[in-house]
């Protein structure tokens, strides 16, 4: 579900979310709009139509790298763990895993130099979409410019531009800011 | 030498296992996986494990059928604790939990330390 750019899209919504690299927002209220910026990162946006929850993640690097012999290891900056960090969220603020419908956006290769991290990540994100049985409704990844993202994430509406390359985030991992409450064990 | 202690996990997510066997494998535990309650039970027929993780909602047998089955027909494990890890938060799953046999209840996502402190708790 997309506006049409002859449409008013920022002048709909009140809230703004930045979210960061390593975050994740999750929101049932119409008008919060959640946007980002994006370069070789790749910005999940899930949707429950019915529940009218939507949420948005924003992840720097796929999978951990497997080295031979020694056991992986991962933190909140890897794709694996935000994109179940948002299927959760969406899931405890009402949605069905099987209702929701994802954009992905992002995975530019903007260094020409260095390796296709862009490539990997949107491959890694359509890969779990595609496990979870999450349906991908629209996808624009690739290419070497960097995305500004802004999703009405309660409507399920998203609009992604394209700019110019000194706009990117530089590649720096923000640690996200987990609440204290996330993963709270109880002993019966 | 002490023995390296083994715990079964139990999703339907292929990437909440991934998750798990990552936190799990990475602090020295071995880690078996099952994709629900029913895959689980197959494997503990003939499989000895430390500790059990187990989602709640799952095809073919949810959470709360394997712990009663475990706690229940196949007394082989009664002994062994099993933690509760889902997104589900109402009491009145914690309380079937809690009845059927569960030794915790962990809230999804977990927190890899939270979640690594209450494996240590109760895996022997």
């Amino acid at each position: 579900m997309f506006i049409e750019p002859s449409q008013k899209f920022s002048t709909l919504v009140s809230p703004r979310i930045t979210v960061m690299q390593g975050a994740v927002e999750v929101t049932d209220e119409d008008g919060v709009m959640l946007t980002t910026v994006l370069g070789s990162c790749i910005a999940a946006c899930l949707y429950d139509p019915v529940a009218k929850v939507g949420g948005m993640n924003h992840f720097l690097l796929a999978e951990p790298e497997h080295r031979e012999g020694q056991p992986a290891t991962f933190d909140e900056h890897f794709g694996l763990y935000l994109m179940e960090l948002l299927v959760n969220r969406m899931m405890q603020a009402g949605a069905i895993k099987s209702r929701m419908r994802a954009h992905i956006y992002g995975g530019a290769n903007i260094h020409k130099a260095m390796r296709a991290i862009g490539s990997v990540n949107a491959a890694f994100a359509e890969r779990f979409l595609n496990a979870e049985a999450i349906m991908l409704s629209h996808r624009d990844v690739g290419g070497d410019c960097a995305r500004r993202v802004d999703f009405l994430a309660a409507q399920g509406k998203a609009r992604c531009r394209h700019v110019v390359q000194s706009a990117a985030p530089p590649p720096t991992p923000v640690r996200s800011s987990r609440p204290e409450s996330v993963g709270d064990v109880e002993f019966f | 030498m002490m023995e390296t202690t083994r715990i079964l996990t139990v999703d339907d997510s292929h990437s909440m296992r991934a998750l798990l066997r990552m936190t799990l494998s990475g602090n020295g535990y071995e880690v078996v996986e099952a994709e629900d309650g029913l895959a689980a039970l197959d494997w503990l027929e003939s499989n000895e494990v430390d500790l059990i993780i187990t989602d709640i909602n799952m095809p073919r047998m949810d959470g709360f059928g394997l712990i009663e089955r475990l706690r229940g027909e196949q007394r082989r494990h009664v002994d062994r604790p099993i933690l509760v890890l889902t997104t589900e938060s109402s009491e009145d799953k914690k309380a079937r939990a809690r009845r059927a046999g569960a030794t915790g209840w962990i809230v999804k996502p977990f927190d890899p330390e939270k979640l690594i402190a209450a494996v240590r708790r109760v895996a022997h």
